[in-house]
């Protein structure tokens, strides 16, 4: 029997566009495109989704009759108009034929219950082959609870028996043309949770669910499209300044996003490459002051008990020093995030997301497997880490270890952003003492450029002529010299953890193990 | 799962119209419906656009040797599905005289799917014999569409004669004539349906017209209630269904 595959839509845009892509790029033919209400209704017991089949009551947006729908697998095993306009409460109130009398018997003359309700666009599409016949069909579904909290799009593609071929090359075309994640969730389980919880936009830390045979180009697009949804989540908290946090995550997603397009040649289009990682680094960089300063706030209560209590009452005028500085950091940050540079380059990189005319043949490699481009890259990553993190010894100028924590940072940014296509088991191998190394590494730079700041930020307090705050500055310092030497010093332990042959091995096996179907 | 065929020695009076038409009404009620295109010529198959060719080959099928799931396509109508028609049946007719009687075969490979299906409706090429035991054997009603005209009446002939020499197996097998093809401003065509009704009152109510709607299915490639539903024939193979319904 033919199974339905079911994708989330990532493709930025919004429904009417990925229709658009659907209708005109790919050539389906759009047999209906319903509008309005839904909810789906099941015995107390959950009679129908045990026996995977869905009962939907729809009624239509204007003054359409109310249809009743039972389908399994997205087949429909009946549709037909409803004669009242609310949802049947008994099986007894089934429409007259032969299939709702089996579904009768199913529910076992029982009751019925309604249960999530969303308002929803839905439209079905037809692929057909050179005799006009349907090979497959494709349900395009958007949808919203009807507290209004928008669900992630769906398309399902339902293959008709017999056709089996000829989907699965339509899935390969649709998924180069629009940006998929393979999802096992229906639409209902989202209307579920997202009643229940109020589940908001933007995935997890992980991000995008990938699929190994996506292509590469489609696979990058969903990346982007990930890290700038977290980029878009914390942007009003960045400009607000209240949660150092979302900062954080900020960075985070444009340091990531640099590394993606830097692994992105033969992928990601050429010209817009070298744009957007210009100006990623630029609001990198126009974000790393305030950083700091957010760190040294952080730290400070930390910093602070490592000295003697009778001494940290003497910080008091330093951390207003702090404070102020990091107000002024704040408010230049800020001045360049709402600048006519981020906003065009912002507008630019979206549409550079919706056009999918920027993501066909836009690079040698971009319709390869996506896997295939991302396990070379992680290679070569690594074996330039493992290369020059041999080379780190007791003498080597703080640069070297500055620089092996960016090639550190590239592989692991590689590995996370593209993390649902490895097998888990050799991912977290290599992921655990590669974060032991980067926390090594982190903790070696940070600290010197904290104290390097701080020996600056100190230069204030002279004025005040305050020699007992400048004294306690000097132990915070001197602390902070400690703990980067200690971090200099197990380095080579931490790394000798990543380079040795049990997480090397784990390389080979990045490749997820082939499920039997 | 109940197995009809249409039947008739002769072509063009509408048995693949029959078939068509009637497993889209039947599916369309929500019954679980199978069509057999069992004509090389692949009429039905051409009406659900579907290629006429079945991998492995059609014979395959009625050999035993490729099971029938294989072979089904889904129509774009839901719960109606066909097997293609197949070159491999221009034999069918010689087949059917050998000792390995192949419609008996074809009942057989229709149990792999009877818990799938509600109806099976075989679509037979005219050149099927009723002096074949082996149809009786396949299906569990003959649909015999009738044109009033005389010439029709040799298959009634050879229906009579068949009744008569094989009362037993007329008890399992329900022949259900009707007329198709009907023009009720001829007046032959009305004399004709009354001294046939009179000297067989079994045949059907239900009638199809003679309808340029019904003739345009080669052009729409669908069955006549997808592009007119509502439209006059529509309503007759609606009402031919209900009827053979309360036959079956
Ligand atoms: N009721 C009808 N009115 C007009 N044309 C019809 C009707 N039934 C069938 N036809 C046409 O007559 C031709 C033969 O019909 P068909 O169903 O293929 O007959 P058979 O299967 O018995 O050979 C076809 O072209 C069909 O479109
Ligand atoms: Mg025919």
């Amino acid at each position: 029997m033919s199974k339905m595959r079911r994708y989330e839509v990532t493709a930025a845009g919004d429904f009417a566009s990925v229709l658009a892509v659907l209708t005109d790029h790919l050539g389906l033919r759009l047999l209906s495109l319903d509008e309005g209400q839904r909810s789906w209704l099941d015995t107390p017991a959950g009679t129908l989704e045990r026996a995977e089949t869905t009962l939907e009551f729809r009624r239509p947006s204007g003054d359409g009759t109310p249809t009743l729908t039972w389908a399994a697998e997205g087949r429909v095993l009946v549709h037909d108009p409803c004669v009242s306009s609310t949802p049947p409460v008994q099986s007894s109130e089934l429409p007259d034929s032969p299939a709702f009398a089996r579904l009768a018997t199913l529910v076992d003359g029982g009751e019925l219950v309604a249960g999530p309700t969303v308002n929803s666009q839905i439209a079905v599409l037809a692929c057909l082959d050179d005799e006009e016949k349907t090979t497959a069909r494709i349900i395009f579904d958007r949808s919203e609870t009807i507290d209004g909290i928008t669900l992630p799009m769906l398309l399902e593609v339902l293959p008709l028996r017999g056709y089996e071929d000829e989907a699965s090359a339509l899935e390969k075309k649709l998924k180069r043309s629009v940006a998929l994640s393979a999802s096992v969730t229906p639409m209902r389980e989202l209307a579920q949770q997202g009643a229940s919880e109020g589940r908001g936009a933007g995935s997890g830390e992980d991000g995008a669910a990938l699929v190994p045979t996506m292509s590469a180009a489609s696979a990058w697009r969903a990346v982007f499209q990930d890290l700038s949804d977290a980029i878009t989540k914390s942007f009003s908290g960045v400009l607000s300044g209240n949660d150092p946090e979302d900062l954080h995550a900020f960075r985070v997603a444009v340091r990531r996003i640099r590394t993606i397009l830097q692994d992105g040649d033969d992928v990601v289009d050429p010209e817009s490459r070298d744009r957007f990682r210009h100006e990623y680094r630029w609001l990198g960089d126009v974000t790393t002051p305030t950083r700091d300063a957010d760190v040294h706030l952080i730290e400070f209560p930390e910093l602070a008990a490592t000295l003697p209590p009778s001494r940290r009452e003497e910080l008091v005028p330093f951390k207003g020093i702090l404070e102020r500085h990091r107000a002024d950091c704040h408010a230049a940050m800020t001045v360049e995030l709402r600048s006519m540079r981020r906003a065009e380059f912002g507008t630019a990189w979206l549409s550079f997301l919706a056009d999918d005319d920027a993501w066909t043949g836009c690079g040698d490699l971009a319709d390869e497997p996506v896997l295939r481009i991302v396990l070379r890259r992680v290679e070569k990553a690594n074996r330039q880490l493992v290369k020059n993190g041999r080379k780190i010894s007791k003498k080597s100028p703080a640069i070297a270890l500055h620089e092996l924590r960016k090639e550190g940072k590239r592989l692991r940014y590689l590995l996370e952003c593209f993390s649902p296509l490895f097998n888990e088991k050799a991912l977290a191998t290599i992921l655990r003492p590669l974060r032991d190394v980067q926390d090594d590494l982190g903790e070696f730079q940070d600290t010197e450029v904290q104290a390097n700041a701080l020996l600056e930020l100190a230069g204030e307090l002279e004025g005040a002529d305050d020699h007992s705050a400048l004294m306690a500055i000097g132990g915070v310092i001197e602390q902070l010299g400690v703990r980067g030497a200690e971090a200099r010093a197990s380095f080579s332990k931490t790394f000798g953890q990543f380079d040795n042959r049990k997480v090397q091995r784990a390389f080979d096996q990045l490749e997820p193990r082939k499920k039997k179907r | 799962m109940k197995v009809l065929a249409t039947y008739n020695i002769k072509g063009g009076v509408g048995k693949t119209a029959t078939a068509v038409n009637l497993a889209h009404v039947a599916a369309a009620h929500g019954n679980r419906v199978l069509v057999w295109d069992l004509d090389p010529q692949g009429a039905a198959t051409f009406y659900f656009r579907v290629k006429p060719k079945v991998k492995g080959g059609g014979k395959a099928i009625v050999r035993g040797s490729l099971e029938l799931g294989d072979a089904i396509k889904a129509t774009d109508f839901d719960n109606l599905d066909l097997v293609p028609a197949d070159f491999s049946y221009r034999h069918l007719d010689l087949w059917l005289d050998d000792a390995k009687k192949p419609l008996v075969r074809i009942r057989r490979a229709l149990r792999q799917v009877s818990e799938e299906y509600d109806y099976v409706f075989l679509d037979c090429p005219p050149s099927i014999s009723l002096t074949s035991e082996s149809v009786f054997r396949a299906a569990d009603a003959l649909l015999v569409p009738t044109i009033p005209t005389t010439l029709s009446l040799r298959t009634y002939e050879q229906l009579d004669r068949f009744v008569e020499e094989n009362p037993d197996m007329v008890r399992e097998l329900k022949i259900l004539g009707f007329f198709s093809m009907v023009d009720r401003h001829k007046r032959l065509h009305r004399r004709f349906m009354n001294d046939l009704r009179a000297a067989h009152p079994e045949l059907l109510e239900a009638t199809i017209p003679n309808s340029t709607d019904i003739e345009r299915m080669g052009v729409h490639r669908e069955p006549v209630g997808a592009y007119g539903k509502g439209s006059k024939p529509a309503r007759a193979y609606e009402a031919l269904w209900s009827e053979i319904q309360t036959r079956l």
